[in-house]
């Protein structure tokens, strides 16, 4: 009963205290991709991307019902650092759909013109007044948000008497950016502005509040009636807490701060052991999160995982494993049964959907693909076709020894078709777990670029096949099949291919000679063989530097035999020493930004086939 | 093909010393390459300053088809039976004149053959079909151009063709330069051609994100002509730097936005 009470309660008080307009709200996933190009068309840089920020913990004045129903703590901000622009997953602060979304526009622009920001106040105000100069369209839109924001803030008449001071201030600074040099003080954050960008989490307000005071004990001696407090108001978004000497696993808090137990979750970082145990969802619902500064030996760590995964856990083989041969440069010789591959294939990845931060870029990508179906082109010079071959027929004419008998003098259009198959075969060495970013890793990178490829080739019919190849020492080269020739692409192989996953050492000729008797079976008349690779040939035992060179040279020359064009595709920017000699001066392509290689990878293939 | 020798002024305003090195190249008979993106004005800088030099200009757009011998020339039949009728680089080489192969890469592959012996100290020009053997005039002259790019990069010039070329460097103008370009060729006020410049780098820096290519000078002037006609100024960069830049519906609304915040 006590229970069915306090959900009713919570409800009616939730309901009277709700403000915004949900009916109007808009959410950011709709203008996602919209606000990114606005963003970085404004000046953003161009690798940050547009992300949705989480609620954070705010510290303002709130009337007395929204303190009884405990809600308004927390609001999603619009901040950025050097990864993201992060804005509110929903907007619905505005009566009206259309400020709403011009709200979401007005926070892009607003980010795209102050990248950092070092004081909140003033700079909000200056690059309003900047961006308002350089694009006087935007005039217009930012009076009507301006007015609708302050329209949505308490009448000034209606808050304490200590605070009234600084929302007048805020609310002019709104209205005429530029006007107000100074935030009076007053306890707690100011109502938050959502027009204005906010400082990463770390730094916030109190801050530049704090510089506020001081500047304003020297001026104005009236209002410091209590500097020291306003000062010492408990900030505690993150703090670094040095437990050398506690226990580990106990609780650690003080005594005065006991009903806030809450926010110490004693989480070492630094061991993995413990991931069982649900820290993510614990740390979602804390504000602060505490870092330890005790390393336990961490830098006397080894990291074990180069054992082979269990058999039990391991992907499922294909077949016995086949044995290849191995160029040994100094013998000058090929060793044969040197080499033990072992084709498998991942059992557990489950079938998937086209990620969604993919769709635009597939959508693109297919639409472009469609229309490089076969295209008719007139060929000179043949025996039969629908017009006639005027400069073949004059070159006959001119020369006067020459007979009618047995000449091509027809231009005949034909079905100038791509009759061409290819065999991707993507490095998944343990060099491709290095980050990009902090959210991106290489082999994510890749993954993303095959996905792509794979929707585009699919559009346009051409066969392909995808495999992923790492190894260790000559004994054990996995060779993982992601799609085959024979089957289509669908919700199955993109599951096989979104599972890939770094794995050990890169023995590359072994897996070029599997994927040429892979390939020699094709029978289409042209054969390509595209290699992504992220560094050169290595493998733990005396295969690398010149060895694994020669060998994969060797390989390749091997492809070349059998009437295959192979095509490297690398990220490694030392490249340039050794990839002329391995394919060619004209056979491999060097991708300087790595994140490029999704959208490359496709426009590398029709380069590729239009030029063979 | 195309010749022009119109005696109108072109105008042309120079980004650098680009003038300068053209003419050094021209009176030292050495061929030029001329590498930039599309709509930079390279075109318009070869139309220049062959008038300035007082040469004729032979123009050939190249294409996937282009062959030798449409650069060389061809036997046509005519009332007196067949007669060989030279092609757009055997007139400059014979008379005298800037021949510019304009986008050199998409030309075929036989082509070189005829280009390299021009570009060395050689300066000849073999016609198998007649079994001619051409000196070049004093005053001839080869341009090409190309615009590197990654979707040249397989078919982008061999380095034994490039080797023979003086390469000049073209991007789009300055700010500054390129407002003032705009006033010149479409007469629109200097605020809105600031405006409009300030406009056209942001959708550059679009490049290789949500677009294949920036907005081209060439673009630029397109909007202001647009903007001096009836149109509305908002119109008018839609229809001149939105749409034709992109198919994508979400990248053109955007690129609304961007209009929207400057006009």
């Amino acid at each position: 009963m006590e229970e069915f009470i306090g959900e009713v309660w919570h409800k009616y008080i939730s309901a009277k205290v709700a403000t915004g307009y949900p009916e109007v709200a808009l959410e950011l996933t709709h203008l996602q991709s919209q606000l990114s190009t606005y963003f970085h068309g404004l000046g953003g840089a161009p690798g940050k991307v547009v992300e949705a920020a989480e609620a954070r913990a705010i510290d303002n004045h709130r009337p007395l019902l929204q303190r009884i129903a405990g809600s308004h703590r927390r609001a999603a901000l619009c901040w950025q650092d050097q990864r993201s622009l992060r804005l509110p997953p929903v907007i619905d602060y505005l009566p009206e759909k259309s400020l709403n979304e011009a709200l979401y526009f007005w926070l892009a622009a607003l980010a795209a013109k102050l990248p950092k920001m070092s004081h909140w106040f003033l700079d909000n105000q200056l690059a309003t007044l900047t961006i308002l100069k350089t694009h006087p369209g935007l005039k217009r839109g930012y009076e009507q948000l301006a007015k609708a924001v302050v329209e949505q803030r308490p009448l000034i008449e209606h808050l304490p008497q200590k605070l009234q001071a600084r929302e007048l201030a805020i609310q002019q600074a709104i209205l005429k950016p530029g006007s107000v040099e100074s935030l009076p003080l007053a306890a707690g954050e100011p109502l938050f502005v959502p027009l204005w960008l906010y400082p990463a989490p770390l730094f916030d307000v109190a801050n530049n509040q704090a510089q506020d005071d001081e500047e304003q004990t020297s001026s104005a001696k009236k209002e410091t009636n209590k500097p020291q407090e306003t000062l010492d108001t408990p900030r505690k978004e993150a703090q670094r807490f040095d437990d050398e000497k506690q226990t580990d696993g106990l609780l650690v808090f003080k005594l005065d701060a006991l009903f806030s137990w809450a926010e110490q979750v004693d989480m070492d970082r630094s061991q993995q052991e413990d991931l069982d145990q649900d820290l993510q969802g614990a740390a979602d619902d804390l504000d602060v999160i505490t870092l330890s500064k005790k390393r336990k030996a961490g830098s006397a760590k080894v990291k074990f995982d180069m054992d082979l995964p269990a058999p039990f856990t391991d992907d499922l083989y294909l077949g016995p494993g086949i044995k290849l041969p191995e160029w040994n440069y100094k013998k000058r010789a090929m060793l044969k049964n040197f080499c033990f591959l072992q084709p498998m294939v991942s059992d557990e990845a489950t079938p998937k959907k086209l990620p969604n931060n993919l769709k635009k870029e597939a959508n693109a990508l297919k639409r472009q693909f469609n229309l490089l179906r076969p295209l008719s082109a007139l060929q000179r010079r043949q025996p039969f076709g629908d017009e006639i071959d005027l400069d073949a027929w004059l070159d006959i004419k001119t020369q006067p020894n020459a007979t009618l008998d047995g000449e091509n003098l027809y231009l005949a259009k034909k079905q100038n078709e791509r009759d061409m198959s290819t065999l991707v075969l993507a490095d998944l060495s343990m060099s491709t777990d290095s980050g990009v970013t902090t959210q991106q890793r290489v082999v994510d990178v890749i993954r993303d670029s095959l996905v792509l490829f794979s929707e585009a080739l699919s559009a346009c019919d051409d066969p392909f096949a995808l495999y992923g190849f790492s190894s260790i020492k000559n004994k054990q080269i996995r060779y993982q099949l992601l799609k085959n020739f024979s089957e289509t692409y669908s919700d199955e192989t993109r599951g096989r291919i979104m599972a890939i996953e770094p794995g050990f050492y890169t023995r590359m000729g072994a897996a070029i000679r599997q994927s040429v008797s892979v390939l020699k079976l094709q029978k289409s008349k042209q054969k390509l063989l595209l290699i992504i690779s992220d560094g050169k040939p290595n493998d733990i035992d005396h295969y690398e530097g010149r060895y694994g060179i020669e060998d994969t040279r060797q390989a390749i020359l091997e492809v070349k035999r059998q009437g295959i064009q192979p095509f490297c595709i690398t990220i490694d920017s030392q490249a340039n020493d050794y990839l002329p000699y391995l394919f060619g001066d004209q056979g491999f392509a060097l991708v300087r930004e790595i994140q490029q290689l999704p959208k490359l990878l496709p426009k590398l293939y029709l380069n590729l086939t239009q030029s063979i | 093909m195309s010749q022009t020798n119109n005696h109108q002024a072109i105008h042309y305003q120079a980004q650098d010393r680009e003038c300068e090195i053209f003419n050094a190249a021209a009176n030292n008979k050495l061929p030029v390459l001329l590498k930039g993106p599309t709509g930079c004005g390279k075109t318009r800088f070869v139309e220049y300053m062959a008038q300035q030099l007082k040469r004729p200009l032979f123009t050939v757009a190249c294409h996937d088809d282009l062959s030798a011998t449409d650069l060389v020339g061809r036997h046509l039949i005519g009332a007196n039976g067949t007669h060989w009728q030279d092609g757009p680089l055997t007139r400059a080489v014979r008379e005298g004149g800037i021949c510019y192969l304009d986008e050199v890469v998409e030309a075929r592959k036989d082509t070189t053959v005829v280009i390299h012996p021009l570009t060395d100290h050689r300066r000849l020009l073999p016609i198998d079909r007649t079994g001619e053997l051409v000196e070049a005039h004093p005053d001839f002259m080869l341009v090409v151009s190309y615009n590197p790019g990654y979707q040249n990069l397989i078919k982008g010039l061999k380095p034994s063709t490039r080797q023979r070329f003086i390469a000049l460097e073209f991007d789009y103008p300055q700010a500054k330069l390129e407002a003032s370009i705009i006033c010149q060729e479409t007469g629109l006020d200097t605020q809105r051609a600031e405006q409009l410049v300030l406009l056209g780098e942001e959708i550059r820096r679009l490049k290789d994100h949500d677009l294949e290519e920036g907005a081209s000078t060439r673009l630029l002037i397109y909007a202001a002509k647009l903007m001096q006609s009836s149109l509305s100024t908002a119109e008018a960069c839609m229809a001149a730097l939105a749409q034709p830049l992109s198919d994508d519906r979400d990248t053109i609304k955007a690129i609304e936005r961007l209009v929207n915040a400057h006009f």
